[in-house]
């Protein structure tokens, strides 16, 4: 029994284990939820170490020799002053001193905060751009765009500034939808004007339909991680690995 | 005393009390079987996914691009195709990458899966890639907004003291590698591909504005991510298992090549497929698979609503 056996094995079991709390909670999921918080927790841990903290602050902190034992890159020692800065954050724990747990989150919720304005502009302000559409065409040569494969970049330039009808309607679907579903969150006045109630029972309507296309793709997505399950338990584990046949 | 006899279910209560786990049962089946078959589904790539296609395949041969990898087990039926679609490319174009990590599991998961692409070259007779020289790992950083900021201001501050292992020799500086050889900044990278589970995508997209960004996300993530592809936030986006299909599709036909499947885009000149190469994967496995889940899931939902308007129907009449 080899290595890679064993591995696979223990991969089918967990999987096995872990979908038994479908049936209901049971002894043989605990065990392997148990195992993979604590599995999951170690590895982080190592990594934390391994990969970040022991190159980017321990080796730059200590510097580095050389053969003769001379320094070769000398030690940033103000690097040791984050260690109690970090270490505050465990005064959490502590009923009398957790004030001081305060100073580093207060670091990083500054740090955080500082950013948010131009973090806020940089994720919604092109998605703000870009729903300020032109509604009416300005050609009616085509009502499709034409394809721009092959032109020269004049000619793709010209077909790209020009609105034709096809898209003047995508346009005009996409600002209704903008506005009737931005009317539906309009709660500090009372609503009495009767278009104003069908632009957001529009709204709402228009919501559900985007909502359940959501859903539709999140229903998609876990069929596909149960899909990958069981590729690996039949065909990795056992057609590949047990009946040693090609997948 | 009372009567113990239960009263009989009516054809619409019973298509309503469909015990759960006869559903599980069908759903295994249904998810298992057609793994065993060779199936083909016909399929139409989506723009964002064409596109995404399009921009990796524009990369000069032999240049470098930034790869974020933010995806681990968990998410291994979409991810990991997303992720061997992009090595299989950037193999083949001979670009080097460097990837970093947001998730402490996520570095060795990537080296797994680039250990599988290598055994597929080696297999077919091609060079595999080596670590270090071909491709760098930075390794796990446990801030993604710190990082972020630092890789789009100050690329060599951010990427500072990490070190990765060449094959036959001991840790060295990642500015030693090949793949850094002259890189000042992170326009020195021809583009940042992130492939991602969580919300590293809106990390990313708010802080690196220098070079043209890729997402591979989740297919629960498309439709927010729909939103960063439509205003140009993002240049192409593989979404899920639709995407990953998409793009082996794409590595098989090129974009406008002429023949019978052609796949056509207004965007885009010819651009080429790698006929003849390994380009089916998990996307080809899977989506066949997938509908016959998603069959179950309207069968159910069908047979749930029948069983409601039969009970209905029943009650009306029972009060009448």
């Amino acid at each position: 029994m080899d290595y890679t056996f064993i591995k696979m094995t223990l991969g089918v079991l967990a999987t096995v284990g872990l979908y038994s709390v479908l049936y209901r909670e049971n002894k043989f999921y605990r065990f392997w939820e148990h195992v993979f918080l604590g599995l999951a927790s170690g590895w982080a841990l190592v990594i934390l170490w391994t990969e970040t903290l022991k190159s980017t602050w321990w080796d730059k902190m200590l510097g580095a020799t050389n053969n003769s034992g001379q320094a070769s890159v000398m030690g940033y020692w103000a690097y040791a002053a984050l260690l109690p800065i970090g270490m505050m954050g465990y005064f959490v724990f502590s009923k009398k001193h957790n004030w001081i747990s305060r100073i580093p989150i207060g670091i990083i919720l500054g740090m955080y905060s500082g950013q948010q304005i131009q973090v806020w502009w940089n994720r919604f302000g092109p998605q703000i751009d870009n729903s300020i559409k032109p509604i009416l065409p300005t050609s009616t040569a085509s009502f499709f765009k034409p394809g721009t494969s092959g032109l020269a970049p004049d000619a793709v330039a010209k077909i790209n500034s020009t609105v034709y009808p096809s898209q003047a309607i995508t346009n005009i679907i996409f600002v209704v939808t903008l506005l009737s579903v931005m009317s539906y969150f309009l709660f500090s006045f009372d609503i009495k004007s009767k278009m104003l109630k069908n632009t957001t029972t529009l709204g709402r309507w228009l919501l559900m339909i985007g909502f359940g296309a959501i859903f539709g793709s999140t229903v998609m997505m876990r069929f596909t991680l149960l899909i990958d399950r069981m590729y690996f338990i039949w065909i990795e584990w056992f057609k590949m690995l047990v009946l040693r046949q090609p997948g | 005393m009372a009567d113990a006899t239960t009263p009989e279910m009516s054809l619409g209560e019973k298509l309503q009390a469909l015990p759960k786990w006869s559903l599980y049962v069908v759903l295994v089946i249904l998810t298992s079987v057609p793994l065993f078959a060779k199936l083909e589904v016909p399929n139409k790539p989506v723009e964002a996914s064409i596109d995404f296609y399009g921009k990796i395949m524009a990369v000069p041969d032999g240049s470098r691009i930034l790869v974020g990898s933010d995806w681990t087990n968990s998410t291994r039926g979409e991810s990991k195709g997303e992720m061997k679609v992009l090595l299989r490319i950037l193999m083949r174009k001979n670009v080097k990458f460097a990837f970093y990590c947001f998730d402490p599991q996520a570095p060795q998961v990537v080296r797994d899966t680039i250990r599988e692409v290598n055994a597929e070259r080696i297999a077919r007779q091609e060079k595999p890639y080596r670590p270090f020289d071909d491709y760098v790992s930075l390794g796990y950083f446990p801030n993604a907004e710190g990082t972020c900021n630092a890789i789009n201001n100050n690329l060599l501050a951010a990427f500072s003291g990490k070190k990765d292992t060449p094959e036959n020799s001991g840790p060295k500086d990642v500015f030693e590698s090949p793949v850094f050889a002259g890189v000042k900044s992170v326009k020195d990278f021809q583009l940042l591909a992130l492939i991602t589970a969580s919300s590293t995508n809106t990390v990313t997209l708010e802080r690196i504005k220098k070079i043209p960004l890729l997402f591979m996300v989740t297919g629960v993530m498309v439709p927010e991510n729909q939103n960063y592809y439509a205003s140009n936030q993002i240049v192409g986006l593989a979404g899920g298992l639709k995407g990953v299909y998409d793009l082996e599709q794409l590595m098989e036909h090129g974009i406008n090549n002429p023949g019978p499947e052609m796949i056509p885009s207004s965007k885009w000149g010819v651009v080429p497929g790698f006929k003849g190469a390994l380009n089916s994967g998990m996307g080809t496995a899977y989506y066949p698979t997938l509908h016959f889940a998603l069959l179950l899931l309207i069968v159910a939902i069908l047979t749930g609503n029948v069983g409601m308007f039969l009970a209905k129907k029943q009650a009306k009449k029972g009060a009448a």
